[in-house]
């Protein structure tokens, strides 16, 4: 700009002096012109570069990602990484010798988004801090799938993938639910976190409607341990495959309906049922239904959540007369509900502290299969937990957690926990 | 129906879903020119805002915002009628879960928020929040005072971190507005 305005005086200058000689007068006003005009581009020089760097300084948004869009794409715009983790500690009442530290879980993810309508998505999670020959701990792919949205309420799934039922499988994050642990209903008959190998497709509505249907691997009953009581503890949870050389001549199916058309509700339920004996010999129709019920109503700063889960394996009793003298045999129905209630009592922009109830009635074995007189195992009683607490969000994505459990026909169990979860 | 029927009608139903959902190329829920006659339809005049904070504008809506997810880009238009301001169109973007959500508010003149449009969803988790009802909520909406997510703003169950991010960023929005661009703020 500031060339442009020599030159432009320049030849103002010059223009005249070539064609003809003029008066005094007639120069003195084209120069008084001349400076004029000098001081018009002056202003509207300075008026240009003020306009420059206002136009520098407008990022109006508040992240950290700046306004203007990169001219040119990076692969780590592509990628996404996050991540939660939770720890606790828990001391029976009756037998503090007992009580356990654990870092519970420590999960990270990555996605990687290849265009417009494909991503990938992952967990790998590390569960009690060590895996070794010598711990307890675990390695695992919670979820690895290919996502593929075939329209924008409809997208398709192919992968390691969360199966969409109750309130808590897909959402499972300890920010998420109340309590150190994760509610018994869904850990023993609904084996939180339960994924499956398949192909399932998700559609959403305006009206708040969202529907699932799947194909997938499903569970292997030939992996019962009727010497253990890891089937008596969860039924599901000890015949999962995880998609590890999972058994697959059978697949499962399942539906899956949820309705958030009124804000502060949801209301949903899922069918989940397949064949568990894979063409094993000696596990000809073993079948498996599993089904459940929730409804989640969020009035003001209450928070009120109910769920129903019933299981049923068809054709048990060929199978458990095999195994006949071990302590746990399969059953042949498993089912839980529980009712829980919370109130933020605090409830500030950056943290919140909500108190909170839970009462969880669940059997993992309520009925087994005839298999003749004196053989037939009884079925388990009811177990009943009081679960009381509070959860105080320290921050978004950070949450403490304290409560006391009481198991009703199992004192022993009574416990105080401690807990500290997070999630980016 | 025994077991067995119904585990042969569930993957039965998960084949015939699969096979039969429609494949269509993905596009926009909406878009910015049919937003801006959405929120605006009197309008016949569109004109992008160049908008410049002061640092101590920028400071003092990070405080009324309140906290923030991560944004991507926020576009902002002003809406006229034969040059009368009609009031602002706004584009931004938050991250849902994983993935940034392109969503549409506008302001008008008075300072009263309009019910807001998602533009694009891009991840299946979460898509919930265009649920037409959740949305409403926004509309009429008047202060920051009356944004609080969970109390004004219902969550969404299953959608939690997409239903608190739009609110967070739609707070942005309103303290924004209500600092640098409502008709009588100091610019």
């Amino acid at each position: 700009m500031r060339s442009i305005a020599v030159t432009l005086l320049g030849l103002s200058l010059l223009g005249p002096l070539g064609v003809h000689a003029a008066t005094q007068d007639e120069l003195e006003a084209k120069l008084q012109a001349l400076s004029e005009q000098v001081d018009a581009l002056k202003t509207e020089l300075a008026k240009l570069k003020s306009q420059q760097q206002q136009q520098v300084a407008a990022t109006p948004t508040p992240s950290v990602t700046p306004a203007a869009q990169p001219a040119t794409p990076s692969v780590a715009s592509n990628l996404s990484f996050f991540g939660y983790g939770e720890m606790s500690y828990s001391r029976p009442s009756d037998h503090p010798s007992e009580a356990v530290a654990d870092l519970n879980r420590f999960v990270l993810g990555v996605g990687y988004r290849f265009d417009d309508r494909t991503r990938f998505v992952s967990e790998l999670e590390l569960e009690h801090a060590v895996s070794s020959a010598e711990d307890s701990g675990e390695i695992e792919v919670e979820q690895a799938y290919i996502e593929r949205q075939l329209g924008q309420q409809l997208f398709v799934k192919a992968g390691l993938f969360l199966i969409p039922i109750g309130l808590l499988n897909e959402n499972h994050e300890p920010t998420r639910y109340y309590g150190v642990f994760r509610n018994f209903v869904e850990t023993d008959i609904i084996p939180t976190t339960w994924r499956e190998g398949g192909v399932t497709v998700q559609g959403t509505t305006e009206g708040g409607l969202r529907w699932d249907v799947g194909i997938s691997t499903g569970f292997n009953l030939a992996k019962w341990d009727a010497t253990s009581s890891e089937g008596q503890e969860s039924p599901l949870g000890s015949i999962h495959q995880e998609l590890s050389l999972a058994r697959a001549r059978d697949l499962s199916g399942f539906v899956a309906l949820n309705y958030s058309g009124v804000p502060g509700l949801r209301v949903g339920g899922t069918v989940f049922g397949g064949n568990v004996g894979q063409g094993q010999p000696g596990f000809e129709d073993t079948r498996l239904i599993i089904w459940e019920g929730h409804a989640r109503w969020t009035p003001g700063r209450a928070e009120i959540s109910a769920l129903y889960s019933r299981g049923h394996i068809s054709n048990t009793a060929p199978v458990n007369l095999t195994l006949v003298g071990n302590p746990t045999l399969i059953p042949e129905s498993f089912f839980g509900w529980y009712l829980e209630g919370a109130y933020r009592v605090i409830d500030r922009e950056t943290w919140s502290l909500a108190p909170f109830v839970r009462y969880e009635r669940f059997n993992t074995g309520s009925e087994y299969a005839f298999i003749a007189q004196g053989l037939t195992p009884s079925a388990l009683p009811d177990q009943q937990v009081f679960t009381g607490g509070f959860n105080w969000m320290l921050a978004p994505g950070v949450v403490v957690k304290a409560d006391y459990q009481d198991f009703r026909h199992q004192r022993a169990g009574d416990r105080f926990n401690l807990g500290l979860g997070y999630q980016f | 129906m025994s077991a067995r029927d119904l585990t042969d009608v569930l993957v039965t139903l998960g084949v015939a879903g699969l096979i039969a959902s429609p494949v269509v190329i993905a596009a926009d829920y909406m878009t910015i020119e049919q937003a801006q006659k959405t929120f605006f339809p009197a309008a016949d005049d569109y004109q992008e805002v160049a908008l410049a904070l002061t640092p101590s504008q920028r400071q003092t809506i990070t405080v009324n915002a309140g906290p923030q997810p991560p944004h991507g880009h926020l576009r902002i238009w002003a809406a006229r009628h034969q040059g009368a301001l009609l009031g602002h169109v706004f584009v931004d973007e938050v991250i849902g879960r994983q993935d940034l959500i392109t969503y549409a508010a506008s302001i008008d003149t008075q300072g009263t928020l309009s019910a807001i449009e998602i533009l694009t969803y891009r991840e299946s988790h979460g898509g919930e929040i265009r649920s037409r009802a959740w949305r409403a909520q926004f509309a009429d909406k008047q202060s920051l005072e009356q944004l609080r997510f969970r109390t004004d703003i219902k969550n969404i169950a299953g959608a939690t971190l997409s239903s608190e991010h739009v609110t967070q960023g739609v707070r942005w929005l309103m303290a924004l507005w209500q600092n640098a661009l409502r008709p009588d703020a100091a610019s």
